[in-house]
């Protein structure tokens, strides 16, 4: 058997947490597999995940992870009510053009969807629009505006706004701190630099 | 090199069925099945002859099998050279060998070329033993099923008693999935490309065309001609007409464009002599193909692919895969006209809603349906990646 090693982050073992043993997950934008890859190991899940590049795909084959190349709505809705039984959207989110017709048609295809997501609202990330006058830049968002994919920025009020307007449960949630190691709970829309969400309908 | 001493000097390249990473020079098997054969309609034959390949060696666990599954005008010749002399090496020479994407070192590769064919097993142009005459259109009415169970037949005479995985493109793809509905406890792995679970409502169309202007060609005489010899105006016609539809508009225009041949004495534009190289080409592609192919086989396996259809065969898509246990690999070309993305994605999804282990790859060729052919440095890491993974444990402990 190959030993390899990969890097656990904190939101990786949250998202982890709320995943429960031998249920089928799907996870949306799952790029080289990293995260179903651990979930099948530690949670013996049946997995599979969408993404958009053919050597992403390539690496989760190399994985074992099944994987689907195309669109993530058109995906989910091939598949019938409640299907799976956990969604996950991590690090993901931000990139959607529509994230409500996402998130909605995840809640459809699914019992519970995780979604995990960098807030805007973290005070470095106003400070660099605010004070730098510039595009924020971050773990996730490492690059510079010339370089940088379409972007749609949330932050946490934003994302609750979302969820009380579109009726959706909030079964779970954590917020990180602004280095994403502990966990953040006074202020979060100022103090944290990542939120995870537990979600149902 | 450490080695010091040159090679001595030479005019002559070294022979290209030695190159590295080729099978090399390959001798095709028959395995004769001498009892009857009952096909999917209740028709029998008294026995039958597949012709095929073999690559690699059968390990002691007799496991490492990989088959793979021609398309309508393929053969068993999938790689390395008959002779020295020979123009090319097998149809897929470039995925398999020692070191490429189908590793010859590590696989036991087998290619049968399909019941109902006519390059050495059992089809219409072979000899009925209840007549001494060519089967002709008294061969019975063949299909997928049929070509699956019949090669089943030919890896139980081998001693398989697992296949690694079986692969196949266009109707290939056909008989590699429909192999694992058939003997879910033999398959392992289905790699399946530009292919569908049922042939579309343009492709029977195609197919119509191509049946006519062979059965048009007063050579035909209803399936009963002298070989050689036969309809080969119109076999050469079905031939063109297919062969455009496994290319797409901008390959064609990026091989040919609008360039023209150069006419002889006497042709001249105003004529309908060849004038484009595109002419020229399909008239070459339709005129090669008679020399290899019966007009006959041709109508039965187009016959065989416009029935291919897996939904209405066993209920539904999702019945059909029901018990599957093989993980599968689907792959579909972006400018694949014949097999759109389209009804690959149907399969991997249909696979994935019946709870089974199925991957979705797309690849944004332009070269049209033949795309699963091609040299594709990214389709081979792909392929390699599905056939060569170990059952990897991360440590996600830091």
């Amino acid at each position: 058997m190959a030993k390899l090693v990969e890097k656990r982050t904190v939101d990786m073992r949250i998202i982890g947490d709320w995943v429960e043993p031998h249920t089928r997950v799907l996870d949306l934008g799952c790029g080289r597999g990293a995260l179903l890859a651990y979930l099948v190991q530690t949670k013996q899940v049946s997995a599979v995940g969408v993404d958009l590049d053919f050597a992403k795909i390539t690496a989760c084959v190399q994985r074992g992870v099944s994987a689907y190349q195309g669109d993530m709505t058109a995906f989910m809705r091939a598949f019938p009510e409640r299907h799976f039984d956990r969604v996950i959207c991590s690090r993901t989110v931000h990139e959607l053009n529509d994230p409500a017709e996402v998130i909605l048609e995840a809640l459809r295809a699914a019992r519970a969807v995780t979604v995990g997501f960098v807030n805007h609202g973290f005070w470095k990330n106003r400070f660099d629009s605010l004070i730098r006058g510039r595009k924020v830049q971050n773990a996730v968002y490492p690059t510079a505006w010339f370089e940088s994919r379409p972007a749609n920025p949330v932050t946490i009020a934003d994302f609750e706004d979302f969820c009380r307007a579109k009726d959706i449960r909030i079964l779970r949630r954590v917020h990180l701190s602004g280095d994403w190691k502990s966990e953040r709970s006074l202020l979060p829309n100022l103090l944290a630099g990542y939120a995870l969400y537990d979600l149902t309908r | 090199m450490t080695d010091d001493v040159e090679a001595p000097a030479t005019d002559e390249p070294a022979p290209r069925y030695l190159a590295p990473g080729d099978v090399g020079l390959v001798a095709p098997h028959d395995f004769v099945h001498a009892r009857p054969f009952t096909f999917k309609n209740g028709q029998t034959i008294p026995g039958f002859t597949l012709r095929y390949e073999t690559y690699g060696t059968l390990n002691v666990s007799r496991d490492n099998a990989v088959l793979i599954c021609h398309a309508l005008s393929g053969d068993h010749h999938c790689a390395g050279w008959h002779a020295p002399t020979d123009r090319k090496p097998g149809w897929w020479n470039n995925l398999i060998g020692p070191g490429k994407a189908v590793d010859t070192r590590r696989f036991f590769v087998i290619c049968p070329n399909v019941l109902g064919g006519c390059q050495g097993s059992t089809g219409p142009s072979s000899l009925d033993p209840a007549t001494g005459r060519p089967y002709g259109l008294r061969f019975p009415f063949v299909t997928i099923r049929d070509m699956v169970h019949s090669q089943k037949l030919l890896l139980d005479h081998l001693g398989i008693v697992g296949l690694h995985a079986v692969i196949g493109g266009s109707m290939g793809g056909m008989t590699a999935t429909l192999f694992a509905i058939e003997f879910p406890e033999l398959v392992r792995r289905v790699l399946a490309m530009a292919t569908t679970g049922r042939e579309s409502t343009q492709a029977i169309a195609f197919n119509e065309v191509g049946r006519q202007a062979i059965m048009q060609d007063p050579a035909w005489n209803h399936g009963d001609y002298p070989t050689p010899g036969g309809p080969r105006m119109g076999l050469a016609i079905a031939r063109m007409m297919a062969h455009i539809t496994y290319l797409s508009d901008a390959s064609l225009h990026r091989k040919f464009g609008r360039r023209v041949v150069q006419n002889k004495p006497g042709e001249g534009p105003g004529t309908f002599d060849v004038q484009f190289e595109v002419e020229s080409y399909l008239r070459h592609q339709g005129q090669s193909f008679i020399d290899r192919f019966d007009a006959n086989s041709y109508l039965y396996i187009t016959r065989a692919l416009d029935h291919f259809d897996l939904g209405t065969a066993y209920g539904s898509l999702e019945q059909a895969f029901a018990g599957v246990q093989a993980e599968s690999l689907i792959v579909g070309f972006a400018s694949d006209w014949l097999f759109p993305p389209g009804q690959n994605r149907d399969l991997a999804l249909a696979l994935l809603r019946a709870g089974k282990r199925a991957t979705y790859a797309e690849l944004a060729t332009e070269a049209g349906h033949d795309s699963f052919l091609l040299e594709s440095p990214e389709l081979y890491a792909l392929v390699r990646a599905f056939l060569e993974r170990e059952e990897t444990v991360v440590d996600f402990t830091i």
